[in-house]
Parts: structure tokens; C-alpha cells; sequence
């Protein structure tokens, strides 16, 4: 449990969920109440995406949405960051305070993926869980890879297509380790716990069963999706081969941990390499605040979406489908 | 050339449909627009009924006057086609060439099988995602024979002339060359598209075999052929409506004014994937 924060926010979701073991019903995060508040316009270098709470509060994605893993169901909390289909590369922005979602940018420019064909923009709904950090101070053991510095990646393989900002709650299935311009970047691939093929699907082994050609995609897409930009395909430790629920859910605790230790200020290097820490739910905490002043953050009005550039609609063809 | 569309109703509705014009008078996308762009008969008008990665099943209608571009509709419902993993809606800018017609009166001789009384398909892939009732010039690369349900269905592989790659591909081999995988892909798609449905997988003719750039001519010939006899009245219509404005006198038509509205939404159940055991 993300159990040890005791602010009555923290206690009222524990409640909820409690509540929600009770009558055996599908944890459902929508019950908590996020909203969103957008600044900027969509697709612009200065757009961002604050989470808030039921009185307008901004929250961090990254540290004040409770991960809730619980070990034995193996569900946990998603954040959504990249509807399925779509090309912005959409991402909580670790370095600015209030961790908002924002669009990557390259050379100065919003950042889009490109299609690899036969695939259509991401192939799944993508994102992150809230409350881990991949360690990137340690080496992790056996593999001697750092971990990227942000938080875990979710691959969410289920039947609907999610919204960005999305708080979802999920169901642990297994774990790729992909190593990404050098940096270990785990892939953790979850299903919604209220999909239609949530109940048929338990372990990474249901994944090949009910979902024929799903995982050999996943590892396709992750190994060519940046070789369109000029850079190599990139490779998996474990010879690729993906990791069981009970490996993953423990995968999901040490980040769950280090992640700890990064926001009580346990991690011994320059805060300025780290992710931004100031929070409003984790007391104790090194950056911990009731609230975040809005006046620091930069919440500008929200204005219509900038069209998306024409070549987004390109394929491309790396051949090996 | 200028085409253009004219909108009744939103996008996902009954109501939607997409009329084209020239030069703001009312036109038949079946009819009355060109097969061919030039002279030469190199470059050939198509127009895109479904655009790349959408899944509303739109077709130029074959029974209502000027034969504008509608939702296909099945036991009273909007048609979506499925997603089957790893595609998304269709996988090409899908569509047909005017003044082409597949006689389901002749029964080809290599297929066996009759024509399905529709306008000949195309699939145009190109980088671009097209629009619906867009008129785009091509060229034609290759053609596949698709047995849909027992008819002959061809599926004209071509691409606009405007596109990057278009001076590099000219015929069907240069397809596989720079878009490796694409032909694979079409073949798939098109035998698995109504497996979600509960229909058994389609079969193609010729071992799914793409026929090259000169056979897929001579198939745009003789449906143009066939066409040519339609609107002459020297066969059984099967109840295409014929109506024009170009081709005789009678060239005053009443269609509605445009009244475009927003797309309506579509049911989130569209957005689901269908994973096809043995597919790939």
C-alpha cells in the first residue's frame, strides 16, 4: 500500500477502496474525483495538463496520486498520458513543480512519434504509475543499467481508447525491459480493471492467449519506434522476453521505494538532475506544502489546439513486420 | 478541375451525406466526374469514401439521385468496420474511380465470379489521410481480386501523383520496395475485415497474388466499359440510379442545401481490437 502519507485525502481513497473491496466492485479511481485544468493550447510548446482535485487544487501526477498497489490483486493506479492512435508525445513533466502533463520537445519543437507501419500512432493507451521513479543514481544489480529518472511506463492493452490525464485504475500483467539510448525504461503492460477483457486476463501468459500478436507488437514497436529519427533500433535486457505478473508487481514496489526515497530527499545527488519534488499529500516529505501556490505555477488560460502538422500522417516502413 | 463537397447532416448520423460539386453545380461522384485526369489515361480521378485509419464504412450510394457518399447500414445500425490487430480502421485512403462499373451480369473469366454491381474500389497509399468525398488524381499500380462472399471485388492499388513517392513507384514491384510489408498487409486485412462480424474469412484469386500496373489497367478498361453500357441503358441497370448533370440535358437536379453540423460521437465500442488467431 502507498499507506504511511496520513492526510486525510490519503485516508478518505483508502476508505474508498475499502469500501470498494467490500462490495467485491472494480476499484474505480473516476469515484475520487480528479478533474484537469489545461494551460495553453494543445500541440504548442507551452501547453500543459495540471491535475486538480474536486475544489480546483492543482495535484501532481507524479506524486500526490496515490499508486495503491495492492500486491495481492496485483491492481495499481495509472496515470494516462498518450491515448492509443495518437503521435503527441505526451509526458508528466517531471522537472516543473505540480508535475503537469506536457508534450516533449526536440530541437525546439513538440515532439510526435512517427508510424511505423502496419501500427497507427502508440499501440496502446500509454502512460505512467503515479508514486514510482526508475532510479537513475543505481545501477540495478545484475543488469548494471541506471534507471531512466522518470517514473514507470504502463502499456494499458485494453478495448477502449483512454483520455490523456486519465486516472485509471489497473490491473498488473507482466513487464518488458527495454533498454532505451542506454537507460533501463521498464514497459509495465496493465489492463484496466473495468475493461471487458479485464477478467480473462491475469498473467503476461492470458496476454498471448486472448491477445494473439499483442506482445510480439509491443516488442516491435519499442525496439523501431525511434529508428525513423536516425537512431538505432533499441534493445531488451532479458533477451526481450516478458517478465510474469509476480515479478512485475515486485518491479512496481522497488520503484514504489525508490521513489520514496527520492521525495524524502534520501537520494544522494544533484536535485537539479532529479525530478521535482514539492507534493501536497506526502507529509514528512522533503517538498511537502498543503497546497501549491498557483501564482508559481504557470497556469496561463486555456486556448484551442494548435492543427496538428501534415506529417504526421506519414508511415513508416522499417521493414521487419 | 475544382471539386468540391457539400455537407448535409453530422458525421456518424442517419442524416450524414456528402454531395460533390464542380465549380458549386452539383455532380455525380458515379457519374459525371472523369475516370481520367489526362489525356494520356496515365492519371485517374478516384474519389476517397473512407480516409485512412477511420472505420465508418462510407459508400457512394448507388440508389439515391446524384449518388451522394453515405454511412453504410446494417439491420438498422451505422456500419464500423473492426479493428483487427495491429490495424486501425482501414489501413489505405479507400475508395472508387467514377464512370466504372463491376457487371454483375458478366462473369470475369479467371475469377469465376460476377461483379458486385459496385464502382471499382481503390486503395490509395499515399502519406497523407485523404477526406471523405475528395477527388484525387492517381496512378494506378496493381490490383487485387478479392472474392467477397462469391463476387469478384477487385482493389485497385494506386497513389496520389503528388505524393513523395509517387515518381518512384510505377508499377507493382516498386510497391513492395519502398513500402515493404504494405501488400502483405492489404491482403491480410481484406481476407480477416469481416471475421469480427462472424463471416468467414474472404479469398483472394490468383493465390493473393497482386496482379502488376498493365492487368490492373485492362481491369480500370473493361469497368469502364461496363459503365459505358450502364449509362446507356444497354444493360440491366440493377436499380443504380442514373441520374446526372453533365452527361445529357437534363441537367437541373434538386439536392438539400448544405447544412453541415459537427461529427456526432462514436460509440466507444468502435475503438475495440479484434485479434484474429493465425491472422498473421
Amino acid at each position: 500500500m502507498a499507506a504511511g502519507y496520513k492526510t486525510p485525502w490519503n485516508i478518505a481513497t483508502q476508505r474508498l477502496q475499502l469500501t470498494s473491496n467490500h462490495l467485491t466492485a472494480p476499484v474505480n479511481s473516476r469515484s475520487l474525483s480528479y478533474s484537469t485544468v489545461d494551460s495553453g493550447s494543445k500541440y504548442s510548446v507551452d501547453y500543459k495538463k495540471y491535475l486538480t482535485d474536486t475544489n480546483g487544487n492543482v495535484k501532481s501526477f507524479m506524486h500526490d496520486v496515490p499508486l495503491d498497489l495492492d500486491t495481492r490483486n496485483g491492481t495499481a493506479t495509472m496515470v494516462v498520458e498518450i491515448p492509443r492512435w495518437s503521435y503527441a508525445k505526451f509526458e508528466i513533466n517531471t522537472k516543473l513543480e505540480g508535475n503537469p502533463i506536457t508534450q516533449d520537445i526536440k530541437k525546439g519543437n513538440v515532439r510526435f512519434v512517427k508510424n511505423l507501419f502496419p501500427f497507427h500512432g502508440y499501440v496502446h493507451n500509454y502512460g505512467a504509475l503515479p508514486q514510482t521513479w526508475e532510479d537513475a543514481t543505481n545501477s540495478n544489480g545484475s543488469l548494471g543499467l541506471y534507471g531512466d529518472n522518470d517514473p514507470l511506463d504502463v502499456v494499458e492493452i485494453g478495448s477502449q481508447v483512454l483520455d490523456t490525464g486519465a486516472i485509471e485504475r489497473v490491473k498488473v500483467l507482466g513487464s518488458l525491459a527495454l533498454i532505451d539510448d542506454g537507460e533501463l525504461d521498464w514497459k509495465v503492460v496493465v489492463v484496466r480493471t473495468a475493461d471487458q477483457l479485464a477478467s480473462q486476463l491475469h498473467d503476461i501468459a492470458d496476454v498471448q492467449t486472448i491477445c494473439p500478436g499483442l506482445l510480439e507488437a509491443t516488442r516491435e514497436w519499442f525496439r523501431n519506434y525511434k529508428i525513423p529519427d536516425g537512431k538505432p533500433a533499441n534493445q531488451f535486457a532479458f533477451n526481450g522476453e516478458f517478465k510474469n505478473r509476480e515479478e512485475t508487481i515486485r518491479l512496481v514496489q522497488e520503484n514504489h521505494e525508490a521513489w520514496d526515497k527520492l521525495v524524502h530527499g534520501h537520494i544522494k545527488a544533484d536535485a537539479a538532475k532529479l525530478p521535482n519534488i514539492a507534493n501536497t499529500s506526502v507529509s514528512g516529505s522533503l517538498k511537502y506544502q498543503e497546497a501549491y501556490d498557483h501564482k508559481t505555477l504557470s497556469l496561463n488560460p486555456s486556448t484551442p489546439d494548435m492543427p496538428l502538422p501534415e506529417h504526421v500522417d506519414r508511415m513508416y516502413y522499417c521493414g521487419s513486420s | 478541375m475544382s471539386y468540391s463537397t457539400r455537407q448535409i447532416g453530422a458525421a456518424n448520423t442517419l442524416d450524414f451525406k456528402v454531395y460533390l460539386e464542380k465549380d458549386g453545380k452539383p455532380v455525380s461522384p458515379f457519374h459525371d466526374i472523369p475516370l481520367y485526369a489526362n489525356e494520356e489515361k496515365t492519371v485517374l480521378n478516384m474519389i476517397v469514401e473512407v480516409p485512412r485509419w477511420t472505420n465508418a464504412k462510407l459508400e457512394i450510394s448507388k440508389e439515391e439521385k446524384l449518388n451522394p457518399i453515405i454511412q453504410d447500414i446494417k439491420k438498422g445500425k451505422l456500419r464500423f468496420v473492426r479493428n483487427c490487430f495491429p490495424h486501425h480502421g482501414y489501413i489505405h485512403n479507400y475508395g472508387a474511380f467514377p464512370q466504372t462499373w463491376e457487371d454483375p451480369n458478366q462473369q470475369h473469366p479467371e475469377t469465376k465470379a460476377k461483379g458486385d454491381n459496385d464502382p471499382l474500389d481503390v486503395c490509395e497509399i499515399g502519406e497523407q489521410v485523404g477526406y471523405v468525398g475528395q477527388v484525387k488524381q492517381v496512378k494506378v499500380l496493381g490490383v487485387m481480386a478479392l472474392l467477397d462472399e462469391g463476387e469478384t471485388d477487385w482493389k485497385v492499388i494506386v497513389i496520389d501523383i503528388n505524393d513523395p513517392l509517387a515518381p518512384k513507384l510505377n508499377d507493382i514491384e516498386d510497391v513492395e520496395t519502398h513500402l515493404p510489408g504494405l501488400l502483405r498487409a492489404t491482403n491480410e486485412w481484406f481476407r480477416i475485415y469481416k471475421i469480427p462480424d462472424g463471416k468467414p474469412e474472404n479469398q483472394f484469386a490468383f493465390s493473393g497474388e497482386c496482379k502488376n500496373k498493365k492487368y490492373a489497367e485492362e481491369i480500370v478498361n473493361e469497368c469502364a466499359e461496363a459503365w459505358d453500357k450502364l449509362i446507356k441503358g444497354q444493360v440491366d441497370p440493377k436499380g443504380i440510379e442514373l441520374t446526372n448533370t453533365t452527361l445529357s440535358t437534363s441537367s437541373s437536379v434538386d439536392i438539400p442545401a448544405a447544412s453541415p453540423a459537427p461529427a456526432a460521437p462514436i460509440d466507444k465500442s468502435v475503438d475495440k481490437w479484434f485479434f484474429i488467431s493465425g491472422a498473421h
